[in-house]
This record gives C-alpha cells, sequence and structure tokens, in this order.
C-alpha cells in the first residue's frame, strides 16, 4: 500500500508505547501484590522489560489499523446512508461491529 | 579522626567560656529582639554574614566553629558586633538555613501517645546536642527521631532532614514510623534509596526537605554533590552500632564534618557495642557529644519493658551428627598434630578447638614465623592451618546446624581450592562425606530440628496462630531451607516463608529487596506466621505481635543476640528460644553472653567516665529556649509511596489530550472517560438483527468466522411467527454457551390461537407472539393461557426479558433473540409461516412491529420490542404481549446469561404471556438441569392460566414480596399488575407471572421450551381453536383472567426462580415508582432505566411524549436499578444453584449492570427504530397492543417506556395508556387493570401460599392442573435454594394483600374458573409435553 496513505507510524509507536507503559504499570502493581507468590517463582523479572517493536512491526501493524480503520467508517459510512444520514454515529458503528471484528 | 585532639582540647578551652558566652548571647537576643520588631524578617537575611565570616576565618579555627558551641560562642560577640546583633544568633544555624523565630520558641512533643519520661527526656538532649540514643529494642527510639525531626522540620523552614536506616525494608518502615508520629507532610518526604536513579535523586534533594535514605545512597550524593549538605540541619542515624571503620555512616559524618557544616546527629542503637574500643569508635566516627543509654533495669524504662523469657535450650548433638563429628575429628587430628610438631602452639585441647581460634593462630604464626622452622616449611603450615580452618567450620557446621549445611558445605570445599587439592586422597574424609551422605539419605533429622518443631508446635497450640508470630533466625542460608522443608510437613497452622538476603548463591537464590517488602507486610498482616530469617531479619523489624523468637543457632555475637531478641517482646511479653547443642555452641554462647553484660556497665551515667564526647552544636540560638508544647497532630493516612505514584499515572492526562481541540476532547470524554459509566460504549449486541445478514464491505471481505456469526444469528433469530394473534412466541433460549445450535431454544407458543380467532384479524400478530412466545412453558401456557394471558402480560415481561437478554446479550446475548424465531419457527413451522405471513398483515399492526423489532431492534431489545409490539398488538387483542413475553422468555432462554437474566427479566417484565413463556425458557432451563418437573410447570402454568387471575395476581404478590424483601414493590407491582391487566394488567401478570414462571418455571421452561412448542404448539393451536373462544372469552373478559393465569405461572416461576423473580421484584419496585404504567414497565424500566439512560437520546422523539412517564420511570428505574442489581446479582447466584440459569446468571451477574445500561443504550436505538416502525405500525396496531408493547418494553423502563410512548403517541390510546399505565389505553386494560388489582390481591392470596393457591387454582381449574401446579412449586422449591425464601417473602405479600385479594380472587377465580375450563386440558397437555421435550431442549440449549 502507498505510504503516504496510512497511520503515522511514530504515532502508533507513542499509542503502543502508552499502551505497555500501562501495562507495565499495571503489572508492577499486580506483582507488588503477589511479589510473595513472585518468590517462588523468581528470576521472572525480565517480564518487566517495556515491550518494544522494530520498524517493520510497526509498519505493518499501521497498515493493519489502517484498514482496520477505514474499513470500519466504510461499513459505518453504507449503514449511515442507508438510513440517510449524513453522520456516521455510533450505533452505526454497532451495527457493523460484530462482522467488523470477526473478519480482522 | 584526626581532628580529635584538638577538638578535646577546645572543649577544655570552652568549659570556660561557655556559660558566659550564652548569657551574653541570650540578652543581646533580647535586645535585638525587643529592638527590632521585624527581628524574625531579617534572620534569614543576616544569617548568611556570619557563614561567610566562618568560612574566610582561617582554618585553624573552622574545626572548632564546626564541632564545638563552644569554639563559636567564643565568635559570636565578634559577628554579633560587627554584623548585626541578630547575628549572634544566626551564627548557631547551619549556613543557608532560616531559623524560624516563632517555631523555635517551642519544640513540639507529640500528645496523643502516652509519654514516657525516658522518651521525653532523651528528645529534650537529642534536640540540643548530638546525641547516641542506646535503647533497648523496642522502646520507642523512632520516635524520639521522630520528634526530633519534626521539630527541627518546623525550625527550619528551608532546612533538610535526613535519616539514615542500613536497608532499603528499615527506610521504608521508618518513614510509615515517622510519619505516623509526628505527620510529616508527605509532600516533604521521600525515600531516596539505590532504587532512585541518581539524577532523580538529584531532583528530589532539591524538592523535597526529608530524606529517608540509606546510607550508601546518602555517601554517594554527598560525594557526588546532589546533596545539598548546606541544608542539611539534621541528620539521624538508625542502627549506629555499625558506624565503625569505613561503614558509609562513617564516611557520610567525615564528609558533612569536612564541608564545615553544622548539623544534629542523632543516633539510634539498641546495641552500642560489645566493647569500649568498639563504642568509643562510634562516638568519635559519628561526633557524638551525649550518651543516651537505657537499658531494661533503669527505673524510667522497666515499665514499658515487656517481659521477655529466654530460654536457652541445650539440644544434644544426636547420634549420626556426632558419628559424623568423630570422624572428622579423624581428619582434624592428623593435621592438628603436625602443626604441633612444627612447633604451632594451639593452647587448646584440638577436641574444642573453634575456627575462629584456628584463625588467630595463623595470624599469630603469619606475624611472627617460628624460629625454629626452615623457611621451606612454612607453606605446610599454612596449607594444615587452611585445612583446620575449614575442618573445624564445617565441625561447627555440623554442631550448630546439622548434617546438611555441613554436608554441602564440605562438598563444596571439596570440589575446588587449596582444600580439595589437599583432601582429594584423605581416605578419611572421603569416608566422613560417605558416613554424611548415608545419614542425610536416613532423613533423620536433626535434633535442633525436631527440637524446633516441637517447640512451634506447643507454642502455636498456646496462641493463636492467627495472631501469633514467629521468628526463627538461622546463621546460613542452608539451615534456613532445612526450617522451611521441615516447617512446612507440620500442618496448617503453621504458615512459613524465608526471609533472605538479596545475593544469589550457587543453590538458593535471594530475595529482592521487594520481595522482602513484601514477606513482611505479609507477615504483618498475618499472611504468613511464621518467618525463617537470616541476619538480615536482626535489626530494626518493628513487627509488634511477634511473641517467640528462636535462634537457632546460639553462636552469633551478644550484638546480634539482642537484636535478635528485640523482635519480640514489644507489644506483648515475648519469648525467646536458643537452641544451643550441648557442647561447644553452649559453652561459647555462655561466653559471650557474660562479655555483652560487661560493657553495659561502661555507659551508665551516659559514659562519661569511659568515652570520650565530641562537642556539637546547639543549632538552635540560645535566645530561643523553647518551650515544650505537647501536640496532637492530625495524621493524614500514609499513603505508601508506590501507590501513590500509581495514582499519579493514573491521574496523569495523556499528552496528546493538549493537542485535541475542546470538540474533540468532548468526544473522547464522551466515549472513554465518562464517570457515568459506560453510558456510551459500544456495544456489540445492540443489533442483533443485523447480524443475521452479512454487512456490507468496503475492501475486507467477511471471514468465515463472521459466516458462522451470521449463521448463527440466523437462526436465533428467525421468527416464528404463530398466525394466532396473541399467542407464542417460542422461545429460544438459545443456549450461549452453544452457539452454534442456539436455534434450538426456539418453540412457539401456540397460545395464539384462540387468539387468532379472536384476533385473527390481527394473527399475525399473534403468530409473532407465537414466534416469539417462549416456546415451552410459555408456549405451553401460551398455548392454552395464551390467548388469555399472553396477550396482557408477556408483553412487559417479555420487554424486560429482552432487555435482561440484552444485558446479557452485551455479554453474549444477542443470539438469544434471534434463536427464538427460527426454532419458534421451525417448531411452530406451520404457524410460525403463518405467523410470518401473517406478519405482514398484522405487521401492519403487531406484527409490523415484531418484524421491525427483530429486523431493526435485533438488538437485544428486538425480541422484547416485538413483543411488546406483538403485545401492543396484544394489547389490542391484548394477547400480543404474552407473545412478547414468549419473545423475552426466548431471548432469555437464547443464551444462558440471557436466559438467566431473561428470566429475572422476564419475571420482571412480568406478563403473563411473557411470564409463561419465561417460565417456559427457564423451565426448560431447569428442566434440562433436570431440576424441573415439566409437567408440574405446566400444569402451573395451565393452573395458573385458569387461576391465572388469581395466580398472577399471586404470582405477583410472590413477586412483590420478593420485591418487598428487596423493597417494598408490593403497591408498585400490584399498580403494575393493575396497570398491565389486561393491557398493563396483564403486563403485570405477565411479568408477575414470568417470575413466577421464572422462579417456578425455571425447570419448567427449561423442559417446557423444547416439547412445549412443539406439543404446545399443536395444542394451542387446539387450544387456541377450541380456546378461541375461551380466548376470546378471555381477551374480551379474561384479559385479566389471562393475565392472572400468566401470574400464577409468574409465580411459579418466581419460586423456582427465587432469583429471578426477586429480580423481578426488584424490577416491579422500581415500576411501583413510576406510574401504573410505569410500574408495568418498572421492572422492564430497571433495565430499561439503564437503556433509557441511553436510550434517552436516541429516543429523544420518543420523549418528548414518554418525557413524563420516562422521567417517573427513570426515577424509579434508578432505583429499581439498583435493587434489581442486586436482586439479580442474587437471583443469578440462586440461578447459579440451577444448572441452566445459574450458570448463565452467574456468568451474567457481573455484567448484568453493564448489560442492562448496554441493552438500554442499545434498545435506545430500537425504541426510535420501533417508533419509526412503530409509527408506521403502529398505527395500525391498536394503541392499546402498543401500549402493552410499551409496557412490555418496560421490563427495559427506559427504552420501553420511551417505545411505548412512541407507540402510544402514534396510537391515540397509547397515550391514554401511558397515562393510565396503559391499561388505560386498552378499554380491556382498564378493566383488566382493575382485575389486575385484584387479581394482584388475590396473586397475594397466593402467595401467601403458592402451592395452597395453585392448588386452590387447580381446584378451581383442574386437579390435575393443581398437582401440575404443585409439581412445579415443589420443583421450583427444589430447584431454587431461595425457594423457601420467596415463598417466605410472598406469605409476608399474601398476608397483606389477602384482604383485598381475596376479593380480587373471587373475581379472578371466577374468571379463572373459565378460563380454566378452557385451559386444563391443555394444560395437561403442555404438562406432558414439557415433561418430555424438556430433556431434549437441555440438550440443545445447554
Amino acid at each position: 500500500m502507498d505510504a503516504n496513505n496510512t497511520f503515522d507510524s511514530d504515532l502508533i509507536h507513542a499509542i503502543f508505547k502508552h499502551i505497555w507503559a500501562r501495562r507495565f504499570r499495571e503489572r508492577e502493581r499486580s506483582d507488588a501484590i503477589d511479589a510473595t507468590e513472585a518468590e517462588v517463582a523468581l528470576g521472572t523479572t525480565k517480564k518487566n522489560r517495556l515491550a518494544s517493536a522494530n520498524a517493520n512491526a510497526l509498519k505493518l501493524s499501521c497498515e493493519l489499523l489502517k484498514s482496520f480503520v477505514s474499513e470500519a467508517v466504510q461499513r459505518a459510512a453504507i449503514i449511515a446512508e442507508a438510513e440517510g444520514m449524513e453522520k456516521i454515529e455510533a450505533t452505526h458503528l454497532e451495527r457493523i461491529l460484530p462482522q467488523l471484528l470477526l473478519d480482522f | 579522626m584526626g581532628s580529635r585532639v584538638p577538638i578535646e582540647t577546645i572543649e577544655e578551652d570552652g568549659e570556660f567560656d561557655w556559660e558566659a558566652a550564652v548569657k551574653e548571647i541570650d540578652l543581646a537576643c533580647l535586645k535585638t529582639t525587643n529592638a527590632s520588631s521585624s527581628s524574625s524578617s531579617h534572620f534569614t537575611p543576616l544569617a548568611n554574614p556570619p557563614i561567610t565570616a566562618n568560612l574566610t576565618k582561617p582554618p585553624a579555627k573552622r574545626q572548632s566553629t564546626l564541632d564545638k558551641f563552644i569554639g563559636r560562642t567564643e565568635h559570636k560577640p565578634e559577628n554579633h558586633q560587627v554584623v548585626s546583633e541578630c547575628g549572634v544568633n544566626d551564627n548557631d544555624n547551619s549556613p543557608l538555613v532560616g531559623i524560624d523565630p516563632e517555631a523555635a520558641k517551642t519544640w513540639i512533643y507529640p500528645g496523643f501517645v502516652p509519654l514516657r519520661d525516658y522518651q521525653f527526656a532523651i528528645t529534650k538532649t537529642a534536640l540540643f546536642s548530638n546525641t547516641l540514643v542506646a535503647l533497648p529494642t523496642g522502646l520507642g527510639k523512632t520516635l524520639i527521631a521522630a520528634v526530633v525531626m519534626y521539630n527541627y522540620f518546623r525550625w527550619f523552614p528551608q532546612g533538610k532532614i535526613v535519616f539514615a536506616a542500613p536497608s532499603r525494608p528499615l527506610v521504608m518502615q521508618q518513614i510509615e514510623a515517622c510519619h505516623n508520629i509526628v505527620g510529616i507532610p508527605q509532600e516533604w518526604t521521600i525515600d531516596l534509596t539505590g532504587q532512585t536513579c541518581p539524577s532523580k535523586r538529584a531532583f528530589l534533594w532539591k524538592s523535597k526537605r526529608v530524606f529517608f535514605v540509606t546510607p550508601q545512597v546518602l555517601e554517594k550524593d554527598i560525594q557526588s554533590g546532589t546533596c545539598l549538605t548546606n541544608y542539611l540541619v539534621c541528620l539521624v542515624i538508625d542502627e549506629a552500632h555499625r558506624a565503625l571503620g569505613n561503614y558509609s555512616y562513617c564516611v557520610v559524618v567525615r564528609e558533612l564534618m569536612a564541608v564545615p557544616i553544622q548539623l544534629r546527629i542523632l543516633a539510634l542503637t539498641a546495641t552500642p557495642g560489645s566493647k569500649t574500643q568498639a563504642i568509643q569508635g562510634i562516638i568519635d566516627n559519628l561526633q557524638i557529644s551525649t550518651l543516651e543509654y537505657r537499658n531494661e533495669s533503669d527505673h524510667d524504662v522497666c515499665p514499658y519493658v515487656h517481659d521477655r523469657k529466654l530460654e536457652v535450650i541445650e539440644v544434644p548433638l544426636g547420634q549420626d551428627a556426632d558419628d559424623v563429628s568423630k570422624r572428622l575429628f579423624h581428619v582434624i587430628r592428623p593435621y592438628a598434630v603436625r602443626l604441633k610438631n612444627f612447633g604451632v602452639n594451639l593452647n587448646r585441647d584440638i577436641q574444642t578447638l573453634s575456627p575462629h581460634e584456628v584463625l588467630m593462630a595463623r595470624d599469630k604464626f603469619r606475624q611472627a614465623p617460628l624460629p625454629g622452622l626452615p623457611h621451606v616449611n612454612h607453606g605446610d603450615v599454612e596449607s594444615c592451618f587452611a585445612a583446620l580452618i575449614t575442618l573445624y567450620h564445617i565441625r561447627k557446621l555440623l554442631s550448630s546446624h546439622g548434617i546438611r549445611p555441613a554436608y554441602e558445605m564440605l562438598e563444596e570445599k571439596l570440589k575446588e581450592g587449596p582444600f580439595a587439592r589437599l583432601m582429594s586422597k584423605n581416605e578419611d574424609i572421603r569416608m566422613t562425606k560417605l558416613l554424611m551422605q548415608q545419614r542425610l539419605s536416613h532423613g533423620a533429622p536433626s535434633p535442633k530440628l525436631s527440637k524446633m518443631l516441637e517447640i512451634l508446635v506447643d507454642h502455636f497450640k498456646v496462641k493463636d496462630p492467627k495472631t501469633s508470630r514467629v521468628i526463627i533466625f538461622s546463621n546460613f542460608r542452608g539451615s534456613v531451607r532445612d526450617i522451611m522443608n521441615a516447617l512446612s510437613n507440620i500442618g496448617d497452622m503453621v504458615k512459613a516463608t524465608e526471609f533472605i538476603g538479596q545475593s544469589s548463591g550457587k543453590t538458593l537464590k535471594g530475595q529482592s529487596q521487594k520481595i522482602q517488602q513484601a514477606v513482611l507486610e505479609k507477615f504483618r498482616a498475618g499472611g504468613f506466621n511464621v518467618i525463617v530469617a537470616t541476619s538480615i531479619g536482626e535489626e530494626g523489624l518493628d513487627i509488634m505481635e511477634v511473641d517467640l523468637v528462636i535462634c537457632f543457632d546460639a553462636n552469633v555475637s551478644p550484638l546480634r543476640m539482642i537484636q535478635r531478641m528485640g523482635r519480640t517482646g514489644r507489644k506483648n511479653n515475648g519469648r525467646v528460644v536458643v537452641l544451643a547443642c550441648e557442647g561447644s555452641e553452649k559453652n561459647s554462647y555462655m561466653r559471650k553472653q557474660a562479655s555483652g553484660r560487661a560493657i553495659k556497665k561502661h555507659m551508665r551515667n551516659g559514659g562519661t567516665n569511659s568515652f570520650n564526647f565530641h562537642p556539637s552544636p546547639r543549632m538552635i540560638p540560645h535566645v530561643y529556649k523553647p518551650e515544650v508544647q505537647h501536640v496532637e497532630f492530625s495524621i493524614k493516612q500514609f499513603v505508601p509511596r508506590g501507590k501513590k505514584l500509581q495514582e499519579e499515572y493514573a491521574t496523569e492526562t495523556p499528552a496528546f489530550q493538549k493537542k485535541l481541540t475542546p470538540a474533540e476532547t468532548h468526544m473522547l470524554a464522551k466515549y472513554y472517560n465518562n464517570p457515568d459509566e459506560e453510558k456510551l460504549r459500544v456495544s456489540l449486541i445492540a443489533f442483533p438483527h443485523f447480524q443475521t445478514l452479512p454487512s456490507k464491505v468496503h475492501k475486507v471481505m467477511h471471514s468465515r468466522q463472521t459466516g458462522m456469526l451470521i449463521d448463527a444469528m440466523q437462526h436465533l433469530q428467525e421468527p416464528t411467527f404463530s398466525e394466532q394473534s396473541k399467542s407464542f412466541f417460542t422461545e429460544f433460549r438459545a443456549p450461549l454457551g452453544e452457539r452454534e445450535e442456539l436455534d434450538t431454544g426456539l418453540r412457539v407458543t401456540n397460545d395464539p390461537k384462540d387468539l387468532h380467532s379472536v384476533r385473527d384479524l390481527e394473527v399475525n400478530t399473534s403468530q409473532r407472539k407465537a414466534k416469539q412466545v417462549e416456546s415451552p412453558t410459555s408456549t405451553l401456557e401460551t398455548t392454552e393461557k395464551d390467548y388469555e394471558e399472553s396477550s396482557p402480560t408477556h408483553r412487559y415481561l417479555f420487554s424486560s426479558e429482552c432487555a435482561s437478554v440484552d444485558t446479557l446479550g452485551n455479554v453474549f446475548v444477542m443470539p438469544v433473540p434471534l434463536l427464538f424465531f427460527p426454532n419458534v419457527l421451525e417448531s411452530d413451522n406451520t404457524p410460525l409461516p403463518k405467523t410470518e405471513k401473517q406478519h405482514s398483515c398484522r405487521n401492519t399492526s403487531h406484527i409490523d412491529l415484531v418484524p421491525v423489532d427483530t429486523s431493526e431492534k435485533h438488538r437485544q431489545d428486538n425480541i422484547s420490542c416485538k413483543l411488546k409490539e406483538r403485545f401492543s398488538p396484544d394489547g389490542a387483542s391484548e394477547t400480543l404481549e404474552t407473545h412478547s413475553l414468549v419473545k423475552r422468555n426466548s431471548t432469555r432462554v437464547g443464551e444462558d446469561d440471557v436466559a438467566n437474566s431473561v428470566g429475572e427479566i422476564v419475571l420482571s417484565s412480568d406478563e403473563d404471556d411473557c411470564e409463561g413463556l419465561e417460565l417456559s425458557p427457564r423451565l426448560t432451563n431447569f428442566i434440562k438441569s433436570g431440576i424441573v418437573p415439566e409437567s408440574p410447570v405446566y400444569d402451573q402454568g395451565e393452573a395458573n392460566r385458569e387461576e391465572d387471575l388469581e395466580f398472577p395476581q399471586l404470582s405477583s404478590p410472590m413477586r412483590f414480596s420478593n420485591e418487598l424483601a428487596g423493597e417494598s414493590s408490593f403497591p408498585e407491582r400490584k399498580v403494575q399488575h393493575k396497570c398491565n391487566d389486561y393491557n398493563i394488567v396483564s403486563t403485570t401478570t405477565e411479568l408477575r407471572t414470568p417470575q413466577k414462571e421464572v422462579g417456578l418455571a425455571n425447570g419448567t421452561e427449561c423442559l417446557a421450551v423444547s416439547p412445549i412448542p412443539e406439543d404446545w404448539r399443536t395444542p394451542l393451536a387446539n387450544l387456541t381453536n377450541t380456546n378461541s373462544s375461551a380466548r376470546k372469552d378471555w381477551r374480551v373478559s379474561s384479559g385479566e383472567k389471562l393475565e392472572t393465569l400468566r401470574q400464577p405461572r409468574k409465580l411459579k416461576r418466581l419460586r423456582r426462580l427465587g432469583d429471578c423473580s426477586s429480580a423481578v421484584k426488584e424490577n416491579y419496585p422500581g415500576i411501583t415508582e413510576a406510574d401504573h404504567i410505569r410500574s408495568r414497565s418498572r421492572g422492564k424500566k430497571h433495565i430499561r432505566g439503564k437503556k433509557k439512560m441511553i436510550m434517552d437520546d436516541d429516543v429523544q422523539v420518543f420523549i418528548d411524549e414518554e418525557a413524563e412517564v420516562s422521567s417517573g420511570a427513570e426515577m424509579s428505574a434508578d432505583e429499581n436499578e439498583d435493587v434489581t442489581g442486586d436482586s439479580f446479582e442474587d437471583s443469578f447466584i440462586d440461578d447459579g444453584t440451577m444448572p441452566t440459569a445459574n450458570t448463565q446468571a452467574e456468568s451474567g451477574k457481573v455484567d448484568m449492570m453493564a448489560v442492562y445500561r448496554r441493552s438500554l443504550l442499545s434498545q435506545s436505538p430500537l425504541p426510535a427504530r420501533f417508533r419509526d416502525l412503530a409509527a408506521s405500525s403502529l398505527s395500525p396496531y391498536s394503541a392499546g397492543p402498543l401500549t402493552r408493547i410499551n409496557e412490555s418494553r418496560s421490563d427495559s423502563d427506559k427504552s420501553l417506556s420511551s417505545l411505548r410512548t412512541p407507540k402510544t403517541t402514534n396510537s391515540e390510546s397509547n397515550q391514554d395508556a401511558m397515562m393510565i399505565g396503559n391499561l388505560s389505553v386498552v378499554q380491556i386494560s382498564s378493566d383488566s387493570r382493575k382485575r389486575k388489582f385484584s387479581l394482584c390481591n388475590s396473586a397475594n392470596a397466593p402467595v401467601i401460599n403458592l402451592e395452597s393457591k395453585f392448588a386452590a387454582h387447580a381446584q378451581a381449574t383442574e386437579k390435575e392442573s393443581h398437582e401440575g401446579v404443585r409439581s412445579n412449586a415443589g420443583a421450583l422449591e427444589y430447584n431454587d435454594d431461595d425457594d423457601d425464601a420467596f415463598f417466605a417473602t410472598l406469605d409476608f405479600d399474601a398476608m397483606e394483600a389477602q384482604a383485598t385479594l381475596l376479593l380480587s380472587k373471587q373475581r379472578s377465580e371466577a374468571k379463572e374458573k373459565e378460563d380454566a375450563t378452557v385451559i386444563p386440558n391443555p394444560g395437561m397437555q403442555r404438562s406432558d409435553g414439557m415433561e418430555k421435550d424438556a430433556p431434549s431442549f437441555d440438550l440443545g440449549l445447554w
């Protein structure tokens, strides 16, 4: 696909990192809770590293997300059009969402 | 320290000047304060000049100014004169730190802790001079430190205070302890450990004021300059006995002294040292000027000392260890002899030598080699020493820790190194090793271990294992592991964990500090009651509850022994057990204790006779004579740092938000940050109908999974349309679990046949109903009763059920509704097609609603909507409601959760038909589960139908009672019932019946679902045919009857579903709040209310009309929601006991609220659709039906109500119905309302004795039906654990309502009789069918 027509990979990466960081914090929180259990499973501390993604993976992610979003919008637009609406509403998305999710 | 000498001399010099200087200063200060009112403001500015003066003074003087107050006092007059009057005082301050003159007038002592004289005295001393506090453990050193810190915190607004503790756990412990004592604001405090990265530390050093640090961090930061030493005013050193040699404490103090800054040093320890030199070393290293020593026997301390019983238990070495020891000695002897031959004087019996003594001997040898020994032999001597040291060490291990640690050490030593080379060919050592191996494989426990276990077990026999805490100390990790292994075998009361250092050895991994802290936390909280610790547990751990300390090895220094003992006896009396092996270990223990005692003598009287002290600055100018002030602090809850940080993270606004426009932010908030919960969460189940057809795609084609989904949804949603106008819905309980076969649950009830005849006009609607009709029970009921009952009552119930389904659906439910239709269609095949076709006919009126619902609303609510719509037609005929109920039931059935919720919903919806339908699903479920007596359900259904008027009412009372249990819902329900009656009443009755059915009929429903549809359909058809007249009658006169019948069913369901019924009841209460109509819808409203929340937006159009109703409904809905939420949960739980419903319910419980809300949301669109559809179709439809539908929808109160309103609006009568409670809309409804009321009353009576009522009904109608009812009731009881409770509640309600009910009963009975005549046979048939069908359905559905 053409590279100009997709998401900014930096943005996607930032989003990913945001999510990873949040997960990381959540994990730390839960770790603190079951740290005592963790004593059994020591040496698993490496999981605490933030995940990362290499450039190609990011590119692919961008592409996937782009096609997902555009597909969602297009499908919702079809529904909206069918209803004679000019604006896509959440309900339109809801209608196509189950199948959309299964399609991806 | 090099400065020691000068200092001492200065000290001597100072003796003279001191007093005079102080006087002078005080005078001067008084003058200044009097002279200049603004002195306070001058303070900080003035502070600087003296400093510079100090700094510029010749280096020679620095020492004195720094260290000695006196020295400074000498200069003060000069400075004072030169600089200013105030300057004198400032000289005492550390250079850059201003003093707060107001604060300096007092010093604060916490008032809420019981005052201890020694603490107070020590604190007072410590405030004004560098103090070494030597207090026995557990006597509150931390309090002294905290008070001192707090006062310095007050006095020096810019000053920084450092508390150093040797380990991170201690740091964390002290930060919290200090906070809880004096409440230094947490925003000023921070803990700095090696985990904080240096750059961050540098920042924190600047921004915070109170630091809890590890000495290493402090050392590093002082050396790197990140610590703002110039601002330090107070340094507290915990566990000061470590301040020896080059430990960080000493380095820190040296560095600080070198900077020239003046600060208060407060050193805390329980064990200053075992030797005079060591204590003097600490005093020197920390620049201590006062020693405050107390021991347990001091008069001001002893009241606070808890009794600590010290027991030394002598343990025999044990046969095995003895053998090994002898072997080892064989190995040792040759080397010892050889050494002796070399002329080395080991000066003791080689039997009792300790490794330490051998070590000393070796050092001696190295320093002064034996004169007569040729140089070449030195190597031999050295190797002999090395071997002996190792061997003796192993022997020591053997005696104090057992064979295993000794063996491991030996094995390790034999692997490599000089010892291995030396011993590799030694036969004795090999034999020894072999022997140890044998002993180990025997697994014979060491005598110490077994003794320890014995002590532990005895201890926990006396003390509660939950409150008592034990610490076991051992010197070696190897034995820690041994102890852990031993502890793991002695039962539950001992919950042991290890507590060891960080370093990871070859065999044992260390514990990270995080884990250490977690261990301590859990130990405090009671997660563990035994800690097996190495030396890291010895110091500072402040665990109040420890009442037993076991020292596994006695051979430790008295210092450490004191620390170990200090872990107990803090809050209560404690006990210390020292396990010592007889022989060398015991002896050395006694020896060390003796030496420890001697040192105490030196520390008496502040140690002034034994130690040399150093001068220290007073810090507070002498102008200020701080007065003590006892203050009670209001201390905020201590927030552990980690959590605080996480909260910060949590509230952190994402950076990207700054770049968003307000509109975008608003949009985001709308969808993601809505505190009102997931109002706008995208629902996957909102539009089930849309999932029956592949959506148009843009670029991405549908996947196979999508195809599967579509197929499943098609199966689920195929609406079976019973031709009979009022008739049924087959309910599907599409088993959620079995999506593939989700369709299974459909059954069309035939109720409508009669209705058909009557409604034939609206036959389509009835068919629809039939389709929707909860196939089994509902169908059965519907078949018989359907005509009569189904139309009115079902609507509400169904709608509510649908809503619940929706809610469930949100979870997964969506398929359910779909299921209904297909199954129903299948089962009803003929009817369905007809119905469908008819739908077209009726669609104009009711059918349209159904289709529309299905198509448009297919959302979970669709079913209910359809039902409602159907109902609305029914409303016209009043039978439609039943259809809707059926639909609801079907929705319930559709998925487990859905089914559960549906059951509840159904109950809530309460439409009789719905109830019947619902019941049938539930019954089917139950049946599937095996609980349900199908026949009874049917019978009940029949009986109900017959008796419906009574029973429904009864059931409604039952529900009410249930509701009342949750809330006082009777009135509401009654109201609802009234409203539902016929139109509204029917709904109420339906609701009730659904509830009843749910409760009672869960099983029956389950059974009924599968069987009923088919059997019933035929029967229904017959019935309809036969009953058509009856139904007509019903309709005309018995709309109420039908409702009542439904109500009984509901009661049954309620009973069975107890939970469901309760939920329904809750819904009812909500309804009660709302108008009668609303009340109907209330049950639904609960759900609807949620939906409404969402719906409102969508429904706005409808809302206008509905606004009134909805507002009321919402209000009620809110309350109802709460109640329902609870009740639903309960019901779900109860259902949990039920096989089918339970599982669904359980899964659905948590999400019920969310589901409801979602469903409401989703419904909102539906309503709109409905409106549209309704608008188109409504007009055709009789307004009554619409209203009914609305009522039925009321289950999902808001959405339904909204829908209803639109419908009602569409239909002129709808508004009336809304106003009146839907009942008014239909004339019948009004009548039915009355009847319903009466029914309700009667229902109450039945409620009292459901069985009896049923029986009565049956009697009135048929004995068989009675039996069925009874059996149903029994089944219900069996099914639901809560049945009893329900009954009880029912009884109460019944009691209340009985009087009124009696009259109504009479009416209803009369009606019932009429109905009964028609119904009995169907009931019988139904019951049979139910039973038969139930099994099959179980498979399919579940």
